[in-house]
């Protein structure tokens, strides 16, 4: 009786899918998970896209909204003509390895690709770091149909850096090249954590390239402005609500989803 | 951790003494009861303490130092430090020398390495974010206390085996359908030498 018992507490151990954890800290991030970015990318590559037209959706702010989260990647996977999902950031609250495990772990039943941009939540504690390790670079562009999308980490206090804009400058060089160009950015440059060099700059840097849409998280709430540059700011999925862009030659639409 | 539980069982069904355990209670109130260490269970890869028995066989509180070296982080070296409470639910006696209690409990740690703050920095306006470098874990288990009536050196010793999690995570796992228990519990196995 008493072996079964141990038999019994071992069987119940041995189902824990972290056998042993050493702190909240811990910045592990198992082989499997790491340069999720690239995998992505390459998934992305290897669809055909019979038309020029094509749709992505923008969910942001994920946080500890895990049941939302499977919510909408289930309403995603309905729509076959959405091509990838792109991910605003916060996808954590504590920025700690487990907080980025059930995300990834959620995410995993998407049938789409999706890119992330990290969130200034996403930076806290040991957060960069493990952001870095699981999804890959803060910074990076891909093209979809002579169509460019840079994603842009923006975060200044929990990074304890200034946004690369000379990074930005650099990608958006050669915009003359592509149909449109987008720029996702978890911060809206109105935030509270750019100054007004930041702001000024961000901002011209867009106008100056003719970037169609800069999108963007964070405040938890819409906003929408159309101008030589629009403005996109996307609710959190805390609110069920998500976004779908549909790119079509020279211009796009959005629609905005609340299931 | 198999090999582990046949040891720790051998040890306590292997050793028969027939001496009851008088425990000296030290005349000095401060000095532990007991020493630990503790393997895993979110206070450390290793931590190290001591340990009152406050309430006989009622609660258990215990002071550790916890670490996880660079290699095993992947970030930071991190230092804990952390008060435990365990809290036996009832003490059955096995034989005439060894004890097992169902065990419940919590830690409190403080962690302020690896980019966390007690203070929120002054960066952020106020009411912005909270302290986290506080984690608290709360954990169930099973305690085997095995007493040494003819050893000079040690009096007796507890081996435990826990689950246990993390104050957020059990939030996580109590308002999402999609956060599993086994996605948030991890298991942890220390000692006690009692001097």
């Amino acid at each position: 009786m008493k072996y079964l018992r141990i038999i019994l507490l071992i069987g119940i151990f041995s189902s824990c899918d972290t056998f042993f954890e050493f702190s909240v800290y811990e910045a592990s991030v198992t082989k499997e998970n790491r340069n999720t970015t690239f995998k992505n990318l390459e998934l992305l590559n290897n669809i055909q896209v019979s038309s020029q037209d094509f749709k992505f959706a923008f969910i942001t702010d994920t946080h500890y909204f895990y049941n939302n989260l499977k919510i909408i990647i289930d309403d995603i996977n309905k729509k076959e003509d959405i091509l990838f999902v792109l991910v605003g950031g916060d996808i954590t609250e504590q920025g700690v390895l487990k907080e980025y495990q059930l995300f990834y772990d959620i995410i995993k039943n998407l049938e789409k690709p999706y890119l992330t941009v990290i969130g200034n939540h996403d930076y806290k504690s040991n957060g960069g770091v493990i952001y870095k390790r699981m999804f890959g670079d803060y910074n990076y562009s891909f093209k979809v149909n002579n169509n460019k999308f840079i994603l842009f980490d923006n975060t200044v206090w929990e990074s304890n850096k200034e946004p690369d804009f000379d990074w930005l400058s650099m990608e958006l060089n050669n915009s003359k090249m592509f149909n449109q160009i987008f720029v996702v950015a978890h911060m809206p440059p109105s935030t509270e954590q750019f100054n007004d060099d930041m702001k000024e700059t961000y901002k011209s840097l867009l106008y100056e390239n003719n970037v169609s849409l800069s999108i963007h998280g964070h405040t938890h709430n819409y906003f929408y402005e159309k101008n030589t540059v629009d403005y996109l700011t996307v609710p959190t999925i805390k609110k069920s609500t998500y976004c779908i862009v549909n790119v079509q030659n020279e211009s796009y639409t959005i629609e905005m989803i609340a299931l | 951790m198999f090999i582990i539980l046949i040891v720790f069982s051998t040890i306590s069904f292997g050793q028969k003494s027939f001496l009851n355990d008088t425990k000296a209670k030290d005349s000095v109130w401060y000095l532990p009861d007991y020493a630990k260490i503790q393997f895993a269970g979110n206070i450390g890869l290793l931590s190290v303490g001591v340990g009152y028995e406050i309430i006989h066989r009622a609660w258990y509180s215990e002071f550790l130092y916890g670490y996880v070296p660079e290699s095993v982080s992947e970030a930071e070296k991190i230092h804990l430090i952390t008060i435990k409470n365990t809290f036996p639910i009832c003490t059955k006696e096995m034989g005439t020398n060894f004890t097992l209690s169902p065990i419940v409990g919590f830690t409190a740690s403080l962690e302020t390495g690896n980019n966390s703050f007690l203070k929120v920095p002054e960066k952020y306006p106020k009411g912005y974010y909270i302290t986290n470098a506080i984690h608290f874990t709360l954990f169930t288990g099973v305690s085997i206390h095995k007493k040494f009536p003819n050893s000079k050196m040690i009096k007796g010793a507890d081996f435990y085996f826990e689950l246990g999690t993390v104050e957020t995570y059990l939030w996580y796992a109590i308002t999402s359908k999609e956060v599993k228990l086994n996605d948030i519990f991890s298991t942890a196995i220390g000692v006690n030498l009692y001097f």
